[in-house]
């Protein structure tokens, strides 16, 4: 598999601070959901922004699809990145949703019919086209990251980056968000990179990469690294749901024999157990 | 002096006399009992924000009354002498870090108390107390707050509320945005305002599994009224009614709700984790909890 995404050796840090990252690296496959989890400050957000050139790296170098990011690919690699962030607020440009999202396309001079098609297909993707007339200030947190996104759809990048894009939702509208994505991901083949301390939303990832004061300190798949309940908290993190509720079915003198498993698994698991009583 | 809260026939209408009339309040009567832990749940737009203003007398009711700590608040109660209401009742807004304005943590958190009267040497008194209580270090407090990290920030600015030293404290989603750290420092230091110095809490939140933890009180509303009042036990024992307010159930209960779709027969909505867990020994006559 590709890795759509090589970090090589980078160091970075703020003007006046201490190095945050020193000489890391790390590799994202394509096709792949990767989580990149950690507490606040941990340097998730700033390994994104890197990534999308927005911050420039003190040394070391960054791949995306086959393009180093430098001053002379940076219109080229942010064409294949779309990045959702935490306050939708802070990225809406146009007047109506509508405008929003055809804002992307009339800065790529996209012709004015094809734009519309587009337009429309994006947010009819993410469930807004009767909102297209509205003003994206009044809509509801949930809708505006629809927006959002449908805004990125229609510019059909490779990769997409969800920047802590769902903590201020309500639960279900984190739900949503993240179905939305994975629908998004599975239609288009995308990569998508979700920069999150919910550890509900890295439940999502086929790869988890644990970030620490801008060290990687684990990458592995998600069952591999949710069992570990206390390592979990001593990084500020909370262990998911279904492990917490492990260890307390041990507590009952319940062992399914595993510190972790999805939902659909345990629920499984469950039924078996008490079935057989 | 009485420090129960008590909202009689309340009705708030936004741009009344308009076409665009809409009552965010309909006749809501409702008692918070002093020293509760009051959870106020419901979807978005139910009037949530609307009611907890109306403690404050941030919104005037446009009829009925609100009587607390001795004062009865009405649709022609004037901005003159709110003052001492406003010091019992302190109100943390969603994202509260957005109001710090000042040079130094310190100046952010002493500007409420100065402002209230309080002498220099009160209100860094008064401050440095409040810091204390948030978990703010004090070699913080000449620190710029605009240099610190989202959490501490919100530390600073309900650091600003708490140095006027209210009796009664509305949190509006005070953990939006937070890492689950951060979440549980400002949900336990409302606990303990709540046990140690008998605060009166008052919580908006979408945080169901918060509710079950903290609260011991809970209002939901749904357009404007007040449709169940009652303790968190009360509340979630009907999954399909919390549903059709279109609100959330806490982990536990909902993940039950999923067992039960399975096939698996509970015999009890479990609230918490500790809850599910027995309760799925149970129905599998498995062993009791190991000592």
């Amino acid at each position: 598999m590709k890795d759509i995404i090589q970090i090589k050796d980078i160091s970075f840090n703020y003007s006046g601070q201490p190095l945050l990252f020193d000489h890391l690296s790390l590799n994202i496959h394509e096709g792949e959901w990767t989580a990149l989890i950690g507490q606040n400050g941990s340097g998730k957000s700033t390994l994104a922004r890197l990534i999308d050139g927005l911050i420039v790296l003190k040394s070391g170098q960054i791949v995306v699809d086959d393009l180093t990011v430098n001053d002379q690919n940076i219109f080229d690699v942010r064409s294949k990145i779309g990045m959702v962030f935490q306050n939708p607020e802070d990225q809406f440009v146009g007047a109506t949703v509508e405008d929003d999202v055809a804002f992307g396309l009339e800065n790529r001079r996209v012709p004015r019919d094809r734009m519309h098609e587009i337009v429309e297909k994006s947010l009819k993707d993410v469930g807004m086209w009767e909102f297209r007339d509205r003003i994206p200030a009044n809509l509801s947190g949930g809708q505006k990251q629809r927006v959002a996104i449908a805004g990125i759809v229609a510019l059909s990048p490779k990769i997409i980056i969800l920047d802590e894009a769902t903590s201020m939702l309500d639960p279900r509208g984190r739900q949503d968000i993240l179905n939305l994505v994975a629908r998004i991901k599975a239609a288009n083949n995308l990569t998508v990179i979700s920069i999150t301390h919910d550890i509900d939303e890295a439940a999502h990832a086929d790869q988890v990469v644990v970030v620490n004061k801008g060290e990687i300190i684990e990458e592995n798949k998600p069952e591999n690294i949710f069992g570990e309940t206390a390592k979990l908290q001593s990084l500020g993190l909370s262990a998911p749901f279904t492990a917490q509720l492990i260890a307390a079915l041990k507590q009952h003198g319940i062992d399914p024999n595993s510190q972790y498993m999805n939902d659909e698994r345990l629920i499984a698991w469950i039924k078996k157990f008490v079935s057989q009583k | 002096m009485d420090k129960e809260i008590r909202f009689s026939k309340v009705t708030h209408t936004y741009q009344a006399k308009t076409p665009f009339a809409q009552n965010a309040l309909d006749n809501v009567s409702l008692t918070i009992p002093a020293g509760s832990f009051t959870a106020i749940i419901g979807h978005t737009g139910s009037g949530k924000s609307t009611l907890v203003q109306h403690i404050n007398a941030l919104l005037k009711p446009t009829s009925g009354s609100i009587d607390i700590f001795g004062r009865t608040i009405t649709p022609n109660t004037t901005n003159k002498n709110l003052k001492e209401l406003r010091q019992h009742v302190g109100m943390v807004f969603q994202f509260p870090e957005k109001q710090l304005f000042e040079e130094s943590v310190i100046k952010d958190i002493m500007f409420g108390p100065k402002n209230y009267g309080a002498s220099e040497t009160e209100a860094k008194s008064a401050a440095v107390e409040a810091m204390r209580l948030v978990g703010l270090d004090e070699s913080l407090e000449d620190h710029s707050p605009f240099d610190l990290s989202g959490g501490q920030m919100r530390r600073v600015a309900i650091a600003g509320v708490l140095a006027m030293k209210p009796e009664v404290l509305i949190l509006d989603e005070p953990t939006a945005g937070l890492d689950p750290r951060g979440h549980k420092e400002i949900m336990d230091l409302a606990e303990y305002l709540h046990d140690q110095n008998d605060m009166t809490i008052i919580l908006v939140t979408h945080q169901m599994d918060d509710v079950i933890d903290y609260a011991s009180d809970v209002v939901v509303m749904d357009q404007g009224e007040i449709v169940k009042h009652g303790r968190p036990e009360e509340i979630f024992a009907a999954p399909k009614w919390v549903y059709k307010m279109h609100l959330d159930l806490p982990s536990s209960a909902e993940f039950a709700m999923k067992l039960m779709d399975a096939g698996v027969k509970l015999t009890k909505t479990p609230l918490t984790i500790d809850d599910l867990a027995a309760e799925i020994a149970k129905i599998a006559g498995g062993e009791g909890p190991k000592e």
